[in-house]
């Protein structure tokens, strides 16, 4: 395994890359996973009472791209994340991956489909570890049931030892690997929104949807967080990110979503979002 | 027959008492107190005691139930409340009022003693009345006054007004200056103060009976999930409608499954309609 | 490698002693109460999971003990069924009737689920009473003693170790696993829970019923250890105990709950003035450990440890490896 990793790591190219590794460096136990292209909403609507939260909006994210989604606050950001990832439900409209209709999908069932997400205000197990915690988000791969876990069944042992391997990798990937062992609660604030990423990753998902990731963070912490999910971007994961830092945005992303009121405003590159004219008099007489 | 139906209304008046208290403190606290049954019970004991062990005249021991009411929802408050609610931890308050809820019991159970004892007579008259008897009428006349009262003070009432503007939202409530903790005390003893005039009106039903606090903080809550958290008039129907259910069955089938008829119900309410006959649906913020 | 060989060792010498305690013991009171600890560390074991890992909080749990028992004394007393099948039917109607009441109430908040599991004990209570041509009623039922070589006391306190054993080590499997973190997962942040694709409600159900088998498991050793049980040995403060030692010995563990429960237990026997106190005395311990040390007392040693010589935190710069992210997400066969 170890050579494998640092010949693989010679080996890095730059662009999307939808290659598979050479069948001798998969790890015989591990099961295929499913890489998707597309995560499609479309026309997608949510009210609460009389005000509606959502209006008809569509958006695509795909395998390979950064997509971002700014807009001021209230303007049903958070909310249309929560709907893409199953939170609320959606009045009208439809939620896709590829050819696979999610829309009645319950939360739980969504990282079936290879979709993880962070959270604005992280939701971390503060009495467990680093490592526990980014396990977790393996459970997806776990297979073991009940009785086998109970009896310590080869497969469950294997399966627990592979998602720590895994979570290892990850979490040295997003730079926690010194502090494993360290308590969930102990951590600060950037700690906390990057174990939450190797979380998410651990999920092993085509498409990460982010929250707000840069809220709180330092320059240089929300410079690594860029370097993270350009990498992310590079391995073929379609990235999501709703921000109100709207810098960090425009530098990274190849594609960008404003939403005003609910409604979408504008939808292209960075260049064409930020020069907009609609764009610039909703953020400046916000 | 009447005598079952007027059995369960005054049972009812009970149950629905405590379904009050619960929504008092549940309004200002969003918890839900282990310990609401036993404030009623304490009271009981209370005024058991002043009358029959001190002597004391009607009025003076009405006074010092009241009191202790108060004084105990007011305990519940500062000691298992308030310094849980800050922590993170969502069922902390339940082991709190739990622990809290043994304490009264078992310290009233060594006091009193484990025996149901006899509530003295507080109005002369006759033990042969039949449904005119005023172990009925106390506590139905007693609800239905302080039902009256909680509304207009809600309603009425500068200081009620503050009640409902914490209960529905505490953090713009804290933002107007409004001390939410002293509101929250304020709202405990209340709930005392109610649980300590019921419980004296109630104590020739109920017995002085160190158990009784358990069995009505269930009833109580039984009554609460039929009416709906939340709603004063729920409270009130869903304790007639346990009283009158439990008293008519026990009528036609015995005493044997009280318990289960009431559990009976409950199930058939969080079944069909968890949010109760006049609760209203919440849905979840992410 | 040191603190693993110690706790290695640790328990091995646990082992031995707790083997051969009824040749050591003074009297044999103190192999009865063994036994008792025991027959309740069954049920505590998998009340554990549910409690201390999965965060509900089945304070009624006594209900599915008294079914036990009375289960057992039924089958193996009134029917002569063979007491270890008997023992096993117990369990597995544990764990049906677990299964039913976790149903319709797992799906509810918190604190109607406590109130739902309180309200099936009081059930269980009624129906014992009224069903006194099968039960005995309120004047209760004999409960049958197992065959040799378990039949005598001593007998008695094997079985019941090795059956605490056999638990000790299921659920402390499902607790260093993917299982056991799931479950914190429910605890701590169901919203976590669910972002990674966690079953929220079987797993609530699954671990549930099993707490149910473990209780119906340990009602029989229970019973036949007590050799007669009423309606009233099963009251809703024995339940509450056991709620007690879970939270007092440290949830998300379980050598706190095991500790919890034989301190619990043994405590009044040890200490005379807080027998007489009694439930009063767990009450105000539990009252004390939720305001001050919630994590519970197995946890005390660390926090004590920490306020005499905190451990500075190393400042920590996250510095991202993203060659080894790179290969990490690459790992993963794409089909």
């Amino acid at each position: 395994m170890n050579s494998n990793r640092n010949y693989r790591a010679l080996r890095t190219t730059g662009g999307p890359s939808q290659t598979v590794p050479s069948a001798s460096a998969r790890p015989s136990s591990q099961a295929a996973v499913v890489r998707r292209g597309e995560l499609i909403a479309k026309g997608v609507t949510r009210r609460f009472g009389s005000v509606v939260a959502v209006d008809s909006v569509s958006l695509t994210v795909k395998a390979g791209e950064i997509h971002g989604l700014i807009g001021p606050n209230g303007s049903g950001k958070t909310t249309f994340l929560n709907l893409l990832t199953g939170y609320y439900r959606v009045d009208e409209g439809q939620i896709l991956v590829d050819a696979e209709d999610l829309t009645a999908a319950p939360v739980q069932r969504r990282p079936h489909f290879g979709i993880a997400r962070t959270f604005q205000k992280p939701r971390l197990l503060g009495t467990l570890s680093v490592l526990d915690n980014a396990m977790l988000g393996g459970w997806e791969h776990a297979q073991s049931g009940f009785l086998e876990t109970a009896l310590a069944l080869p497969r469950a042992l294997r399966e627990d030892r592979e998602q720590r391997e895994l979570a290892t990798e990850l979490l040295h990937g997003v730079g926690l690997g010194n502090i494993l062992q360290r308590q969930a609660n102990l951590l600060d604030h950037a700690e906390q929104r990057f174990l939450e990423i190797a979380r998410g990753l651990a999920v092993r998902p085509s498409f990460i949807l982010l929250d707000e990731p840069a809220g709180g963070l330092t320059e240089h912490e929300i410079e690594q967080l860029a370097r993270i999910v350009i990498t992310l971007r590079d391995c073929g994961i379609g990235v999501l990110i709703v921000e109100h830092h709207t810098d960090f945005v425009f530098r990274i992303c190849n594609r960008v979503t404003t939403l005003n009121l609910g409604k979408m405003i504008k939808h292209g590159t960075p260049e064409e979002v930020r020069n907009d004219p609609e764009v610039i008099r909703v953020y400046l007489g916000a | 027959m009447l005598t079952a139906i007027i059995t369960g209304l005054a049972m009812g008046a009970i149950y629905a008492a405590a379904a009050l208290a619960y929504n008092v403190m549940y309004s200002t606290s969003k918890v839900l107190s282990i310990t609401t049954g036993h404030i009623f019970m304490i009271s009981g004991v209370v005024g058991a005691f002043l009358i029959g062990g001190l002597k004391l005249p009607i009025v003076v021991s009405l006074l010092g139930s009241a009191a202790a009411g108060i004084l105990f929802g007011l305990i519940t408050e500062i000691v298992a409340i308030r310094r849980v609610l800050s922590r993170s931890d969502e069922h902390l308050w339940l082991l709190s009022t739990l622990a809290l809820a043994t304490i009264f019991q078992q310290a009233v159970g060594l006091w009193w003693g484990t025996e149901p004892k006899p509530f003295p007579r507080l109005i002369p008259q006759q033990f042969t009345s039949g449904i005119w008897d005023q172990k009925f009428w106390l506590p139905i006349g007693t609800v239905a006054v302080s039902v009256i009262c909680l509304e207009l003070f809600y309603r009425r009432t500068l200081f009620g007004k503050i009640f409902v503007a914490v209960s529905e939202d505490a953090f713009a409530a804290r933002a107007r200056g409004l001390a939410t903790d002293r509101v929250r005390a304020i709202s405990y003893g209340i709930a005392g103060l109610l649980g300590g005039v019921a419980g004296f009106a109630a104590g020739q039903l109920t017995y002085a009976y160190f158990a009784l606090g358990l069995s009505l903080t269930l009833n109580g809550f039984i009554a609460l999930a039929v009416g709906g958290l939340g709603s004063n008039l729920g409270a009130v129907v869903g304790g007639v409608v346990l009283g009158l259910l439990t008293s008519i069955a026990t009528y036609y089938f015995g005493g044997a499954y009280q318990q289960t008829i009431a559990v009976g119900l409950l199930l058939v309410f969080l079944l069909v309609k968890p949010e109760g006959l006049f609760g209203d649906k919440r849905t979840r913020h992410v | 490698m040191n603190s693993n060989l110690a706790r290695l060792a640790a328990l091995v010498i646990a082992v031995v002693a707790l083997a051969t305690l009824p040749f050591w013991a003074h009297d044999p009171y103190q192999v009865h109460l063994a036994t008792l600890i025991g027959s309740y560390w069954v049920l505590v074991a998998g009340l554990n999971l549910v409690v201390g890992y999965t965060g509900l909080l089945s304070i009624g749990h006594v209900g599915l003990l008294a079914i036990g028992s009375y289960a057992f004394a039924i089958l193996a007393g009134q029917h002569g069924v063979n007491p270890y099948l008997a023992m096993l039917a117990a369990g597995a109607i544990g764990g049906i009737c677990g299964f039913v009441l976790g149903l319709p109430s797992l799906r509810l908040p918190g604190f109607y689920f406590a109130m739902a599991t309180m309200a099936f004990s009081m059930i269980v209570s009624e129906f014992l009473l009224a069903q006194d041509t099968l039960t005995g009623g309120g004047a209760g039922t004999s409960v049958p003693a197992f065959t040799p070589p378990f039949a005598t006391p001593n007998g008695l306190f094997w079985l019941v170790m090795l059956i605490a054993a056999i638990v000790t080590w299921l659920t402390w499997n499902v607790a260093r696993l993917m299982w056991g973190r799931a479950a914190i997962a429910l605890r701590d942040s169901d919203v976590a829970a669910a972002s990674v694709g966690v079953p929220v409600f079987s797993i609530k159900l699954i671990v549930y019923t099993f707490s149910g088998i473990t209780a119906g498991v340990a009602g029989s050793l229970f019973g036949s250890l007590q050799s007669y049980v009423t309606p009233e040995t099963f009251n809703f403060e024995l339940g509450l105990f056991f709620f007690i030692c879970i939270v007092i010995g440290g949830r998300g563990a379980i050598v706190g709950p095991l500790l919890g429960t034989v301190v619990l237990t043994a405590l009044p026997e040890v200490v005379a003035p807080l027998a007489k106190l009694g439930q009063f005395f767990y009450g105000a311990l539990l009252l004390l450990v939720v305001l001050l040390v919630p994590e519970g007392i197995g946890n005390l040693f660390a926090i004590l440890r920490e306020k005499i010589r905190p451990r500075r935190l190393e400042k920590h710069v996250v510095d991202p490896d993203l060659a080894r992210l790179t290969s990490a997400i690459r790992s993963t066969p794409v089909s």
